[in-house]
């Protein structure tokens, strides 16, 4: 019982640290990964990258998002789809221009 | 020309919300520190009360902080503060979450065997938990000060306020 309660804290405080999301910036440019996060209430996605960056990117008005050459809803977005997009750097920020869904 | 925005936007309601548990939480944890010495009941009551009260505001202001993440994210130079502004309020929130828990369990009777050493443990945690609410708040107010988050910039001529 001792043990089972020691260890639930323990493992608790280690969850709240690894839990939480980091994300990274890059230059200005094209990239090709995963969705890994789509929040559509604030029109945001997480993309893991192929080198294993995880891009957050808010939508803007000038973000294109497409499929097979068609302009779809944001709706089109899931977890999971290979996607491609072309990002500009603004400070640290990143803004979406485009995105391409591959899949 | 620009046009004064409406004082009640979304982005507003989280600086409404965080200031009452960062007050709390930080009494709280006070209290409980002088708990440990005084054998006046009060202390660890009141610590306990402000405790649950501060949790109850934290998550309140996690959520408000949630709605304006959505706003002021589009504006911001550097979203990495604002990035790790989330991921302090939340460890800090957990932090004192499961310092509450464990406060339920010992004033509950949950846990009767070294109780000295667990009302320790939720004084550090406590503790911990404030160093972590400082950091949280200050980079809240760097997103504020130096990135002008949520906060409406007038033109250089005021002539919206006219």
């Amino acid at each position: 019982m001792k043990n089972a309660i020691l260890k639930s804290l323990f493992a608790g405080l280690v969850f709240m640290f690894f839990a939480c999301g980091e994300t990274n910036t890059v230059e200005s440019g094209t990239y090709q990964g995963t969705v890994d996060e789509v929040k559509p209430d604030k029109t945001e996605i997480y993309v893991k990258t192929d080198d294993n960056k995880t891009l957050e990117l808010y939508f803007t008005d000038e973000t294109v998002l497409s499929r097979g050459g068609n302009e779809v809803e944001f709706s089109e977005l899931q977890k999971g789809q290979k996607v491609e997009v072309e990002v500009e750097k603004v400070g640290k920020r990143l803004d979406p221009l485009s995105v391409k869904i591959l899949e | 020309m620009n046009e004064i925005p409406d004082f009640w936007r979304t982005e507003v309601f989280h600086p409404l919300s965080v200031h009452f548990p960062i007050a709390l939480l930080l009494v709280a944890t006070l209290f409980k520190i002088v708990s440990l010495w005084s054998r006046n009941k009060l202390w660890p009551q009141a610590g306990s009360i402000l405790l649950g009260l501060g949790i109850l505001g934290a998550w309140i202001a996690i959520y408000t902080g949630n709605q304006a993440d959505g706003i002021v994210s589009r504006k911001l130079c550097d979203p990495t503060v604002l990035k790790e502004h989330e991921n302090m309020a939340y460890i800090t929130a957990w932090i004192f979450t499961a310092g509450f828990a464990l406060d339920l369990a010992l004033t509950y009777g949950l846990l009767n065997f070294k109780k000295n050493i667990f009302k320790f443990i939720l004084v550090l945690g406590m503790l911990t938990g404030s160093v972590l609410l400082g950091y949280a708040g200050h980079l809240g107010a760097t997103l504020v000060y130096q990135q002008a988050a949520g906060v409406y910039t007038p033109s250089e001529d005021c002539l919206e306020y006219n």
